[in-house]
């Protein structure tokens, strides 16, 4: 059974996040801001959660190496700033000491008394948005393949790496299919490398979440996206149900016509660590 | 520590021995255990993938011991000691987030009440109880099969909001098994955390049976032998692993 291995410091997984740069990521979305300013902040949010996820009182537990590939213009480089944007994929506990800065935000929690309280928390940013020129999606594939072929290679007994791939548009630099096909064939003893596909709009309706067939989906582009995409490990199909999407069998990571929580639950869903050797 | 023991229901002073170690020799045992005078015995598995379990672990065990009438207000003292061992606004961000997002618990309590005329047992997670009667299990609480081990148990957590399941249930009565030694030829009662009781109930039917090869283990050593060899075996899950035993 494939996807059974256990997330541990001695075997930890890799997410690799593979973001869409490209001039239309600046449209703005019916919240009134850009969508690289909503994946930006759902990427930060998203890596927060997987620090902490980790944090101990006595530090951080390497149970995860994490990349952020960002490609635009005639670019695929890493998405981190400063020491990160030396290499791609990166120790948690090197992603944890390394931010950009780090924010302070107030939120209201619940005291579990029946009141509400209002805390002061500490928000670390990793990623700022940013949009500029077209769409080197085959190119930035093939760089995932390289990155997740070595990692692979270093960690033969591990659950494969994810990759959350997010975008809006159509590749410039030629068909990106072959290159997740060949993604896709990567795998360790556990199984082949993950790879999930979100499509962000703002347009509204004809959104597809999670389907199992390529039949309804409304043009070449979408069709091909499905095709990329890997089936939902049993897992993930479970919390992805849990969370009260429609999961069937063979639904696939993907989501076209995401619209904001689409784009959330499918990060969450994406990254849903299955710590439990450490338990 | 020997508990208080009536000589109508048992002739011979129970001896409670208890024996804990870690997953592995590198690692730090998050498993915690307590006894006191009074017959009532604790254990708490903590849960490594969260900010502080051991301390968390320690804290209810210590508790239980001290008084085992568990509620909301007990849980509530519980937490709020926890709070007092850390500056939160001084913690870097990343532990910040961990702490506000709770370190998290087993707890299983025992209390031996007249030498066994009643064995009050509380659970909560996936720690069991089990009464034997010799080599036979006359009952397990809160599991009962292997199948049942989840990878997501109910715990107790130091974050009030995560302790929410307990206002669906009553705590009296789904938390809670009351059993006797009374009737028993030869009473003993086994408590342990998780790996030790999947073990236990996928072993059930072997011979020998588990229960006599845990009889065996009368030292530190032995145990920690014990669980070497289960582990390399297959048989048993790695992972910190404590036993009291009430033989």
């Amino acid at each position: 059974m494939p996807y059974q291995a256990e997330i541990s410091r001695d075997n930890p997984t890799c997410f690799l996040f593979v973001i869409d740069q490209s001039g239309s990521m600046d449209e703005i979305t019916e919240a009134g801001r850009s969508k690289a300013n909503f994946v930006a902040d759902v990427l930060n949010k998203t890596l927060y959660t997987l620090v902490t996820s980790c944090s101990k009182s006595d530090g951080v537990r390497n149970y995860f190496d994490v990349g952020v590939l960002a490609y635009g213009g005639s670019d695929v480089t890493s998405g981190f700033g400063g020491v990160l944007s030396d290499g791609i994929v990166h120790p948690i506990h090197a992603i944890s000491e390394h931010t950009l800065r780090v924010e302070e935000r107030k939120k209201k929690v619940d005291d579990g008394a029946g009141g509400i309280i209002e805390l002061t928390t500490k928000f670390p940013i990793w990623f700022d948005p940013k949009s500029a020129g077209g769409t080197p999606m085959r190119a930035a594939l093939n760089k995932t393949k390289e990155t997740v072929a070595e990692w692979c290679e270093a960690h033969p007994g591990s659950y494969p790496p994810t990759i959350l791939h997010v975008t809006d548009g159509q590749s410039t630099d030629g068909a990106p299919e072959e290159m997740a096909e060949g993604l896709r064939q990567i795998s360790t003893k556990d199984g082949p490398v993950l790879l999930f596909n979100l499509h962000v709009t703002t347009a509204g309706g004809g959104e597809r979440v999670f389907p199992t067939t390529e039949s309804d989906l409304g043009d070449d582009y979408s069709r091909m996206l499905f095709r990329m995409s890997s089936p939902l490990p049993g897992h993930l199909a479970k919390f992805a149900s849990d969370k009260g999407y429609a999961i069937a069998e063979g639904s696939r990571g993907f989501i076209f016509n995401g619209d904001p929580q689409c784009v959330v639950d499918f990060f969450e869903i994406g990254t849903r660590p299955k710590l439990v050797a450490d338990r | 520590m020997r508990p208080e023991v009536r000589s109508d229901v048992q002739a011979k002073p129970r001896l409670p021995l208890a024996f804990s170690i870690a997953k592995a020799d590198d690692k730090h045992n998050e498993d915690r255990f307590q006894r006191s005078t009074k017959g009532v015995y604790a254990l708490s598995d903590g849960a490594s993938v969260s900010f502080d379990s051991a301390s968390w672990a320690r804290i209810l065990v210590r508790r239980y011991a001290h008084n085992p009438d568990f509620n909301r207000a007990w849980l509530s003292a519980a937490i709020a000691e926890f709070a007092r061992l850390y500056d939160r606004e001084s913690l870097p961000w990343m532990k910040q987030a961990s702490f506000d997002k709770g370190s998290f618990a087993s707890l299983l309590g025992v209390r031996v009440i007249d030498g066994g005329r009643l064995i009050q047992v509380l659970s909560i997670g996936d720690s069991i109880a089990v009464l034997c009667d010799g080599d036979r299990i006359k009952a397990t609480f809160p599991i009962s099969a292997p199948s049942e081990f989840t990878r997501s148990p109910q715990l107790l957590c130091t974050n009030p909001v995560q302790n929410a399941f307990l206002d669906k249930i009553d705590v009296g009565f789904d938390l809670v098994a009351d059993w006797t030694f009374r009737g028993l030829e030869q009473p003993a009662l086994l408590c342990m955390t998780d790996a030790l009781g999947h073990w236990l109930l996928s072993q059930r039917d072997q011979d020998p049976s588990p229960i006599s090869v845990l009889r065996k283990v009368r030292t530190t050593n032995a145990f920690a032998r014990f669980v070497r060899e289960e582990r390399a075996a297959g048989r048993m899950k790695r992972d910190d692993t404590t036993l009291i035993a009430l033989w």
